[in-house]
């Protein structure tokens, strides 16, 4: 894995991004979903969290749960349709490890994929740069 | 955009800035909850140039009629404040704090987003002569319980000041005993070049830094409003329960506080508390409700760090306001209890 710097925003290569600033990691037919560190940074301290239900049926683009910070409330969306198998249940105490370390033990859930084919539609780490350039 | 004569220094040292009232201000550096924390538990610094701050000279008996609190009885030497500057309907214009140096000498330190407004309304309605320092000098806050075990005894008493005076062996033009986070503290107006100095050696001794949402944060634990949020111009101070108002003289305002006085208000800034766990905050304007019927509005709230827990605060039908009673608020469309309490929440 490594890591490349957008201005004060950190991006990594061995994984997929979507347009709502979340990263996919994608295991098998696992994504381990998060949001990035530009939207971490973006919406600054992180103070709670409402985490997807667990064995909710999901579809690409749908809210999944809530990201509080000091700034606003942020919907989190699932990048890929299929089941949340897991979530990040450490959060709840301590919602701000995803200010620390959006890529690593701030991840907030998992997902079973049922539609691989959408992958195709999440961005590469390129294409995300871009975005957040932009932006 | 404002930009604050510090900024080049707190962007080396990782300020996050973001729009303030115009200006761009650090927001935070390391995180808010730790430079809370660093001001309950020890020192910090605020960069708060962007307040506006005016000096007035003339004859105070005109000024006197313009704000709420008594100005001719105060010390020289001394703060009177918080105080106000109220439309004739009793709506804040801005809420104050103002320093007496003289009989014809006085300066107000107001609200960044009210400065031009202040200026305009003491022009307007006295022949006092208003002079625009905020660009002159910057001015900092250094708060926290363990001020004096870093830069040992403060002689000053709380709501005293001194002008042209040293501080940290600088020549600096005021230094008060004053806050706005229940802590003890100071703050310091500075040319720009001996505010650079002294925010570096600030930093030496270990003081840290914190932005303007720690700020909030400290403020909402004391129940102190912040303009444009809690109070604005069709907010009075009874509504407010903001003390900062003498009725043994006359003002702009008076007037329509005494009818309140008489015959009561229709809101009422009130505080409360979430439970515990319970990491969701209301937004300004989230609806409240009693038993299922609308009864006011949150206007402001936020992770209380020294609590742990969700504090705010809004304003409610008086015919509600019971000390420990259950309201609810509307979240995304969910209902959260919360728990009326009093000021301040720690």
């Amino acid at each position: 894995m490594s890591e490349i710097k957008v201005g004060k925003y950190i991006v990594l290569t061995d994984r997929l991004y979507t347009e709502t600033d979340e990263w996919v990691k994608i295991e098998g037919d696992i994504a381990i979903v998060g949001i990035t560190d530009y939207a971490q940074k973006k919406l600054r301290d992180i103070v709670g969290i409402e985490l997807p239900q667990i064995q909710k049926e999901v579809k690409a683009g749908e809210p999944v749960g809530v990201v509080e910070s000091v700034k606003a409330a942020a919907d989190i969306f699932s990048p890929l349709s299929g089941i949340i198998i897991e979530v990040n249940q450490a959060l709840v105490e301590h919602p701000e490890t995803i200010n620390k370390d959006p890529y690593g033990n701030g991840w907030i859930f998992k997902l079973k994929i049922t539609d691989p084919n959408e992958k195709e539609k999440l961005l590469s780490p390129e294409k995300y740069i871009d975005k957040i350039k932009g932006g | 955009m404002f930009v604050s004569p510090l900024y080049d220094l707190e962007e080396k040292i990782g300020a996050n800035f973001g729009e303030f009232a115009g200006w761009q201000m650090p927001m935070s550096f390391s995180g808010y909850i730790e430079e809370h924390m660093a001001v309950r538990t020890g020192v910090a610094y605020f960069n708060l140039s962007h307040m506006g701050r005016l000096r007035i000279k003339g004859n105070l008996k005109e000024l006197e009629t313009l704000i709420a609190k008594e100005i001719s009885s105060a010390k020289s030497g001394e703060m009177i404040g918080p105080t106000a500057f109220l439309n004739d309907k009793g709506g804040f214009l801005d809420d104050v704090m103002a320093y007496k140096i003289s009989s014809d000498e006085c300066l107000i330190v107001t609200n960044a987003v009210n400065r031009e407004k202040i200026i305009k309304w003491i022009i307007s309605n006295s022949s006092l002569d208003v002079e625009d320092l905020t660009f002159k000098y910057i001015m900092i806050a250094i708060q926290g319980r363990k001020i004096e075990d870093i830069l040992g005894k403060i002689e000053l008493k709380p709501l005293e000041f001194k002008i042209n005076t040293k501080f940290l062996n600088y020549d600096v033009f005021l230094v008060s005993r004053s806050g706005w986070t229940g802590e003890n503290g100071l703050e310091i107006w500075a040319t720009v070049e001996i505010g650079k100095q002294l925010v570096s050696d600030l930093l030496k001794l270990g003081i840290k830094p914190a932005g303007l949402i720690a700020r909030d944060s400290l403020r909402q634990e004391m129940g102190f409003v912040l303009y444009g949020e809690d109070i604005n111009e069709n907010t009075t101070p009874i509504e407010a329960r903001y003390w900062v108002f003498s009725l043994n003289k006359d003002f702009i305002g008076k007037d329509a506080i005494i009818e309140q006085l008489k015959n009561g208000i229709s809101k009422i800034r009130i505080g409360f508390k979430m439970k515990k766990g319970e990491r969701i905050i209301p937004r300004h304007s989230s609806k409240i409700f009693s038993v299922g019927n609308e009864v006011g509005y949150v206007t402001s709230s936020i992770y209380s760090p020294y609590l742990n827990r969700v504090i705010g605060m809004g304003y409610i039908n008086p015919k509600y306001f019971f000390l420990g009673y259950n309201l609810s608020v509307d979240i995304r469309g969910k209902h959260y209890d919360i728990k009326i309490d009093e000021f301040p929440f720690i």
